[in-house]
């Protein structure tokens, strides 16, 4: 877990996630297939570029020439192809010297930075504005404009558009839904059966009452679920829900009482004074929470606190959103210092996760709704509703301490209570998005915390080791919870967009694109893939490394220095060859300042990727994750209704914020050694 | 053609001390660096080279690791005259040297460090379990016990990274173990971590040169002392031919030293 922490692409990785889930909430069409084959396609560029300049970096050195060189050789393979050759002679040899020229330029920039000693980005500076003057004069000169045209009419062109620059389309993605529940049943089923064979001790025979409420269970649960997908979504239909989630709960409590030994019961004591007033005190949340929607009116457009000026508006907002976060905290403080002793540092770093989450989702919906009505209402709901189900929580485990019985009835309050707030906010919500996956999350939550309970209730808690049953779990939640993940992501990213929903976007002026997978996208995985692996598991990517990391010592015990920057320059340049070819190929048409000022993209990447400006450290995966951060804020700023250009100051933020993530948890994992 | 340390002791009968210095010069166009320095290094002992800023230490260094070639003199490894042209003839005599500046990459984690430049691969994959474990155990025996062998060797604490550096020259079969000012950057506290690991290194039957400009710290390691001052030598005694006190007087410049205190009144 620790190892995975101190990785320099986590700060990508939580960026990433972030921003996906920024956009999947608040652009009309976001995470549906062409919208995520979009971002790919505008990510797959940089990407590739990104992965060559992270291991250049990492091994010390920049190439500002990096972004231009995809020009030039799309505008060699262009004029070479058109002016230089026969007519009849196959564009590939065009193809192979723009390669060729690529590898020539990177060996001429590390030969240069190895042997004068000057910074790298002064030589490829040099670099890139000879080749940027050299593409304009010889383009203007033999087409008499900037830009060249006619690639893909070449000889042979077709050929390699075919081949290297394919294009699939994609009508639909209808096994999707299938794969999706597939996937999700059957690996929470394993999950679920895993955590269980860790917890509770294996009966001798075979319960066959357990064994047929188990089969009910499947059954009803089964049926609900296919019900569901009939009616298409998980928010159209509650009966259906309903059916699918208790009979999932009966089936977890029948396997558990089929399988493993059940509990003497005990004499029950009353309920302790502290649990009972967190009891009263978290009924008391949930019941305002269900009941804030009623005098304040979602439809109800207009901005409360009409009296203050605009400005002092959202500061009001924030402030008041930060009063309550902070009045929640301390709510639950107490509590988190008393398990400091046990709880692990992953349980406190969740704890941390979801808390700063929450403030940052709080305040990010105070910015963007500028005390409205439904901001208001939104944040009240929130926080009524999470500082009532805490409470409930914590009055469940107080009373678990005495008294068993007390602790089953107000564990099934609270699943209950959830099943309310979640058929509030469905009748209530104005997003399509949250009100359905909300609705469904919060049934699936609620679902999972009466099986619990109802489980602890019945199961006697195994303190031994069983060696051969941990091991079955534990082998059983990876893979279940891989499966489950694997099915959600499926769902998030490749949904489709129903008639409905795409009439609707088209009526409120967005645009509905069309399934397109670029081979660009296979390339940029595949160049990641190779990067990765010769960063991490060859002895190349040791002294890559050595070599940013300090190239004296890494030349003192044999590492070949200058070699290693000379092919990581012959990398960069190759790697964007690739990029140019794939750009001149898919569009037929290159501009002359085509891939100029595209340098400072691939080193943000990188950065963002966790890889360092002074060498030495980074990865390549996070180089990857961070050019798909820049993809996702140009596409999905474009599902918004905001301006466009403000993707320029979000970029800003993000960068800064990775860079600040980065440092802080390898900060923090580092001092826990 | 390769010299190895296992050839050159096969041939030799244990007569010859492991590495041996008859009268070495090295100039420098008309600049005399090292002129007449004989000294010898045997297995299990600690020759200790000390000597002042622009004593010549750095050169004799280079000369022993192959760096330069000496210009008049013998140079013997188990009495078989030796010339090395390169650092990596001299590595493959078994002959190491542990920098001032360590050779490590500080980012790096220790077992990527420990084998940088000589990665044992299979096919094109790194045998890193294998690299991790050995790491482990290589720093055990140093006596340093590595909970993490992929915390990044910049985390260490000074003493334990030349402990690193020196555990790495050992495993990489290193006869003789040049240690460069191992403890010139250092505290009171961790030079004693090194002091302790050099002796680790030479009871394990290698031969170390520990070179410094610090007598408190050469003498409490040391089996043999050379001195030199300017590119001289001022003599080369076993432990038992010479006192603290004298060791001292002449490190410090001795006359040059009693001149000075004259100067600024020390008395």
């Amino acid at each position: 877990m620790r190892r995975w922490l101190i990785s320099p692409e986590i700060g990508a990785l939580i960026g990433a996630v972030i921003v996906w889930a920024f956009f999947w909430g608040n652009g009309r069409t976001f995470g549906e297939a062409d919208t995520t084959l979009n971002w790919l396609d505008v990510a797959a560029p940089t990407g590739i570029m990104a992965t060559a300049v992270a291991l250049l970096m990492i091994g010390g050195e920049f190439d500002l020439s990096s972004g231009v060189i995809t020009g030039a050789t799309a505008i060699q393979i262009g004029l070479v192809s058109r002016f230089f050759m026969g007519d009849g002679v196959n564009i590939g040899w065009a193809i192979g010297s723009a390669f060729l020229a690529a590898a020539a330029i990177g060996w001429f920039n590390g030969f240069m930075v190895n042997k004068t000693g000057l910074p790298s980005f002064i030589v490829t500076l040099a670099s890139f504005f000879t080749l940027r003057g050299v593409m304009l004069v010889i383009s203007k000169r033999l087409v008499g404009k900037v830009q060249v045209d006619q690639i893909t009419e070449q000889e042979g062109a077709t050929f390699f558009k075919n081949w290297i620059a394919h294009e699939w389309r994609f009508t639909e993605f209808a096994i999707r839904d299938n794969v999706f529940l597939g996937l999700v049943f059957v690996g929470a089923a394993a999950f679920i059966y895993g955590l269980l064979e860790q917890s509770f001790i294996r009966r001798a025979a075979i319960n066959t009452v357990g064994v047929g409420m188990a089969i009910v269970g499947l059954i009803a649960a089964i049926g609900g679920f296919t019900g569901l997908l009939r009616t298409d979504g998980v928010g159209n239909n509650a009966l259906f829900t309903i059916i699918a989630l208790v009979g999932v709960a009966v089936a977890i409590v029948g396997t558990a009482l089929a399988r493993w030994v059940t509990r003497m019961r005990a004499s029950s004591d009353g309920l302790p004074p502290e649990a009972t007033r967190r009891l009263g005190l978290g009924i008391g949340c949930v019941a305002l929470a269900c009941l804030i929607p009623i005098p304040f009116d979602r439809r109800q457009g207009q901005a409360i606190l009409t009296w203050t000026s605009s400005g002092l508006r959202p500061v009001l907002a924030i402030l008041g959103a930060i009063v309550g976060i902070v009045l929640a905290i301390r709510a639950i403080l107490p509590e988190m210092r008393e398990k400091k002793k046990t709880a692990s540092g992953f349980g406190k770093l969740t704890m941390f996760a979801i808390y700063s989450g929450l403030l940052v989702m709080t305040l990010l919906i105070c910015f963007l709704q500028l005390t409205t009505v439904q901001a208001l209402r939104a944040i009240s709901m929130l926080i009524l509703s999470g500082a009532g189900l805490t409470l409930l929580m914590l009055a469940r485990g107080i009373a678990g301490r005495g008294s068993k019985k007390w602790q089953l009835i107000i564990g099934l309050l609270v699943a209950a209570a959830i099943v309310v707030l979640a058929f509030v906010i469905r009748a209530d919500s104005g997003a399509v998005r949250f009100r359905t996956g909300l609705f469904g999350a919060m049934m699936i939550g609620a679902m999972a915390i009466a099986a619990n309970t109802l489980v602890e209730f019945f199961m006697e808690k195994r303190t031994h080791a069983d060696t051969t049953a941990d091991r079955l779990g534990k082998r059983l939640q990876l893979i279940g919870g891989g499966m489950a993940f694997t099915g959600l992501i499926i769902r998030l990213v490749w949904s489709n967009l129903t008639p409905e929903h795409a009439a609707q976007v088209k009526a409120a002026g967005g645009s509905v694109g069309q399934n397109v997978l670029r081979q660009t996208v296979v390339w940029w995985l595949l160049v990641a893939a190779i990067g990765s692996f010769v960063l991490v598991k060859s002895k190349w990517g040791n002294w890559i490394f050595a070599v940013g990391g300090n190239k004296e010592a890494a030349r003192a015990v044999g590492v070949p220095a200058n070699q290693v920057k000379v092919g990581l320059f012959v990398t960069v340049s190759l790697c964007g060859c690739l990029a140019g070819t794939l750009i001149a190929l898919r569009y037929g048409t290159v501009q002359a300042n085509q891939g100029t000022g595209l340098e400072f993209e691939y080193i943000i990447a990188a950065v963002v990727g966790g890889c360092l400006l002074t060498g030495g450290y980074g990865s390549v995966v996070g180089a990857g994750l961070g050019s798909a951060i820049m993809a996702i804020s140009v596409v999905g700023v474009q599902t918004t209704p905001w301006n466009s250009d403000g993707r320029f100051a979000f970029l800003g933020g993000v960068l800064l914020l990775a860079v600040l993530v980065n440092n802080f948890i390898r900060k923090k994992a580092q001092e826990a050694r | 053609m390769t010299i190895t340390e296992d050839s050159l002791a096969a041939a030799d009968h244990g007569e010859h001390a492991l590495l041996e210095l008859r009268n070495i010069c090295k100039y420098f166009g008309n600049v005399t660096a090292l002129e007449n320095i004989t000294t010898r290094v045997e297995a299990g002992k600690v020759t200790c080279v000390l000597g002042d800023n622009g004593a010549g230490k750095s050169t004799f260094i280079k000369i022993l690791s192959g760096v330069h070639q000496p210009s008049s003199g013998e140079y013997t490894m188990y009495g078989t005259p030796v010339h090395f042209t390169t650092p990596r003839d001299a590595r493959n005599a078994g002959i190491a040297a542990v920098f001032q500046d360590l050779a490590l990459a500080p980012l790096l984690s220790v077992w990527r460090n420990f084998f940088l430049g000589v990665e044992p691969m299979r096919g094109i994959l790194m045998r890193s379990a294998f690299m991790k474990k050995t790491a482990k155990e290589e720093m055990a025996k140093m006596g340093i016990d590595l909970r993490d062998v992929d915390q990044p060797v910049g985390t260490l604490s000074g003493g334990e990274r030349q402990s690193v550096a020196i555990a790495r020259a050992v495993y990489f079969g290193a006869r003789v173990l040049i240690l460069d000012e191992p403890t010139s950057a250092l505290g009171v506290k961790q030079s004693g971590v090194v002091l302790k690991y050099t002796r680790a290194a030479a009871d394990r039957g290698l031969g170390v040169i520990f070179i410094t400009h610090n007598p408190n710290h050469a003498i409490p390691v040391g089996d043999r002392f050379l001195l030199l001052n300017r590119g001289h030598s001022l003599g080369d005694f076993a432990k038992d031919e010479i006192s603290r006190t004298e060791l001292t007087r002449l490190m410090a410049g001795g006359a040059e030293l009693e001149q000075l205190e004259h100067e600024i009144g020390i008395r």
